[in-house]
C-alpha cells in the first residue's frame, strides 16, 4: 500500500521558453510515472501542477497558490533564474523546497533549493578548459542582457584573462533583438579563435545562422544548449559546441531527449527515493531532510548542488555527438573548491 | 577608477565571526559555508593569535576594547550584523570602521555581496592610504628638494642643471627625486642643510 504524497509542478507550457519548460515537464511526468508504478517505493506522487505561461509575476503566486491548495512542500520547476528568485521568498516563508532543474549561471546557495542541472564549474569552466588549448585563446563573448549573460560573461573574463587568454570584445543585444549584423560585422573583424555564445532565444538562432553564412568553421561555444533548441536552427547548427551533464546518444532509442528531461526525471527519482526512506519527510524542511538522509544521496548538504557528469558535444548530422567527457565532479556554485575545478590544466587554477 | 571584481581567488579563505552563540550565527555560518568559506566563532574576545580573512562582528551587543588593533585599523575587511538600525549603534559600527554590512535576521542571502563589497572597500581603502602616504612624503621632501637645488647651485650649477642633475641621480638609482635630493645633501652638507644655519 503506497503512501501519497503531493508535489508541486511550476513549468510553463507556453511563453517564449515552452520547448525547455516542456522537456522538463516530460522528464517529471515520465518519472512520476515510473515511481508509481514500482512496487518497491512506498509512495504514489501526485502532481500538483501550475502553469505560469512564461509571466514572470505568475511565478510567486502560483507557488504560493500549490503551498496553500495542496500539502506538497516540495515543488519542481523555473526555467529562468529571475523566476527561481521570485518564488525564493515564498519558498522561505513556508518551509518549502524548489527543485530547479536547469544550468544556470552560479552564485547562489539558498536553504530552500535543490540545484539539480549544472552550474559554472560542471559547464563553463571545463568548455573553456578544453576549447581554450583546441581553438586558441582569444574569445570573442556574445550575450543577451540578462542576467545569464552577464555572470557567464563576466566568469569567462575572468577566467580567460587569468589563464593568460585574450577577450577580443564583448557583445550584448537586448531580449529577443534579431538585428545581428553589427554584432557578426565585428567578428569577422576581429577574427577570434572562438565565440562564447550566451544568447538565449530568437538572437540565438539568428546569430547562429547569420555565423553559418559569413564565418563557417569559426567555433561557436555554448553552455545552455541542448536539443531542444536545435530543431529551431536547422542546419545551421552543425559545429556547434556545448557543455552539459547530459547529451542525447543518436544511436539509442528510450533515452532522454535533451538534459532538461533527464534532469528533471532525477530530481523527481531523488524526491521519491527521500520520502521512500524518510516517511512524512515530504513535510520536512529541505535541511532537515537531507539531515536525516546523511549523504546518501547526490545531494551536498553545504550548496544542496548536485554531482554531474560533465560532457563536451558537438552537432553533427542535426544530433549532438559527445567529444569529451569528464568525470562527475560536484556543483561548486561559488568557484571557491579548487577540487572542484577542471583536472589536469593548472591554468585555470588560481594561485592565492 | 574602473576595477573588476575578482571571485576566484575567495578559495580557501577563512572568515572569523564576532557574536554570542545564536541562530545569527548558525545562519551566517551556513551561509558562510555553502559559498565555500571555512567558519570560526568568537564571545566576547578574539583569541590572542587571531587571524580571519574576514571578520563579522556583532554591532548590538558589541563594545569597545573588543578587537585588538586602533579604529579603521583592522588588518582584514570587517563587516557589521547590524540588528537595531539605532544611529548610534550604526555609529559605532562605522567608528570600527566596518566595510559593509549585514542585516539580522541573516536568510539565504546577503552574505556573498557583504563578502565581495567589504573586501573591494578594504582593498580600496588601503590603496588609497599608500597613495596618501606617497604624497604625505613628498610633500614633506619639498624642503629637501629645494635644499638640495640651493647646494648644487653652490657647487656652480645654474638651477636648471641642478634639477637635471637630481632627476638622472633618481633615474640612475630608480630612486624618488626626494631621495637623491638626500644624497644630495649628505654629500654637500654645508649650510643648506636642513636645521643648519639657525
Amino acid at each position: 500500500m503506497k503512501r501519497t504524497v503531493e508535489i508541486g509542478i511550476l513549468q510553463s507550457r507556453s511563453g517564449g521558453y515552452q520547448a525547455i519548460a516542456r522537456s522538463s515537464l516530460l522528464g517529471a511526468y515520465a518519472a512520476i510515472d515510473q515511481v508509481n508504478a514500482d512496487p518497491d517505493i512506498s509512495v504514489r506522487l501526485v502532481p500538483v501542477e501550475r502553469d505560469p505561461e512564461g509571466k514572470i509575476d505568475l511565478y510567486a503566486p502560483l507557488c504560493q497558490d500549490i503551498l496553500t491548495a495542496s500539502r506538497a512542500r516540495h515543488v519542481l520547476g523555473c526555467v529562468t533564474s529571475w523566476s527561481r528568485k521570485e518564488v525564493l521568498p515564498v519558498l522561505e516563508r513556508a518551509g518549502a523546497t524548489l527543485w530547479y532543474a536547469l544550468p544556470y549561471e552560479g552564485f547562489e546557495a539558498s536553504d530552500h533549493v535543490v540545484y539539480m542541472h549544472a552550474c559554472p564549474n560542471q559547464h563553463l569552466l571545463p568548455l573553456l578548459d578544453w576549447a581554450m588549448p583546441r581553438f586558441g585563446r582569444r574569445v570573442h563573448l556574445v550575450a543577451s542582457n540578462y542576467i545569464w549573460g552577464w555572470e557567464i560573461n563576466r566568469l569567462a573574463r575572468e577566467v580567460i584573462t587569468t589563464a593568460g587568454g585574450e577577450i577580443t570584445g564583448e557583445r550584448h543585444l537586448p531580449l529577443g533583438e534579431i538585428d545581428v549584423t553589427a554584432m557578426v560585422d565585428e567578428i569577422a573583424a576581429l577574427r577570434p579563435d572562438c565565440v562564447l555564445n550566451s544568447l538565449i532565444g530568437p538572437s540565438q538562432y539568428a546569430f547562429v545562422a547569420e555565423m553559418a553564412a559569413r564565418l563557417p568553421g569559426l567555433p561557436i561555444l555554448s553552455c545552455n544548449l541542448t536539443e531542444s533548441e536545435l530543431p529551431l536552427m536547422g542546419a545551421a547548427s552543425e559545429g556547434l559546441v556545448a557543455a552539459g551533464p547530459y547529451f542525447r546518444d543518436p544511436g539509442q532509442t528510450d533515452v532522454f531527449g535533451n538534459s532538461h528531461e533527464a534532469a528533471a526525471h532525477a530530481a523527481i527519482l531523488e524526491m521519491a527515493r527521500l520520502f521512500h526512506r524518510h516517511p512524512g519527510g515530504e513535510d520536512l524542511p529541505l535541511a532537515e531532510l537531507l539531515a536525516r538522509d546523511a549523504g546518501a544521496g547526490p545531494i551536498d548538504s553545504a550548496t544542496h548542488h548536485t554531482t554531474l557528469p560533465v560532457l563536451i558535444a558537438e552537432v553533427r548530422d542535426g544530433a549532438f555527438r559527445v567529444l569529451h567527457r569528464r568525470p562527475a565532479v560536484m556543483g561548486d556554485p561559488y568557484l571557491t573548491r579548487p577540487d572542484r575545478l577542471p583536472e589536469g590544466r593548472s591554468s585555470l587554477r588560481v594561485i592565492r | 577608477m574602473k576595477r573588476g571584481l575578482r571571485i576566484l581567488d575567495l578559495a580557501g579563505a577563512r572568515a572569523a565571526i564576532l557574536h554570542r552563540p545564536h541562530s545569527t550565527v548558525a545562519a551566517l555560518t551556513r551561509q558562510l559555508t555553502a559559498i565555500g568559506l571555512m567558519t570560526e566563532a568568537y564571545w566576547p574576545e578574539l583569541p590572542p593569535d587571531f587571524g580571519a580573512d574576514f571578520l563579522f562582528f556583532d554591532v548590538d551587543m558589541g563594545f569597545d576594547g573588543q578587537f585588538p588593533w586602533g579604529d579603521g585599523a583592522s588588518p582584514m575587511p570587517l563587516i557589521g550584523l547590524i540588528g537595531s538600525e539605532a544611529p548610534g549603534r550604526i555609529e559605532w559600527s562605522l567608528a570600527r570602521g566596518a566595510h559593509a554590512q549585514l542585516l539580522k535576521p541573516v536568510g539565504d542571502s546577503g552574505v556573498y555581496s557583504a563578502l565581495l563589497i567589504a573586501r573591494a572597500g578594504y582593498d580600496a581603502q588601503h590603496r588609497m592610504a599608500a597613495e596618501i602616504d606617497q604624497l604625505r612624503d613628498r610633500l614633506a621632501g619639498r624642503e629637501t628638494v629645494v635644499r638640495a637645488v640651493m647646494a648644487l647651485v653652490a657647487q656652480g650649477l645654474s638651477d636648471d642643471e641642478a634639477f637635471a642633475r637630481l632627476r638622472r641621480l633618481a633615474t640612475d638609482r630608480q630612486e624618488s627625486f626626494e631621495a637623491a635630493a638626500e644624497r644630495v645633501l649628505a654629500k654637500f652638507p654645508g649650510p643648506y642643510r636642513k636645521g643648519a644655519g639657525q
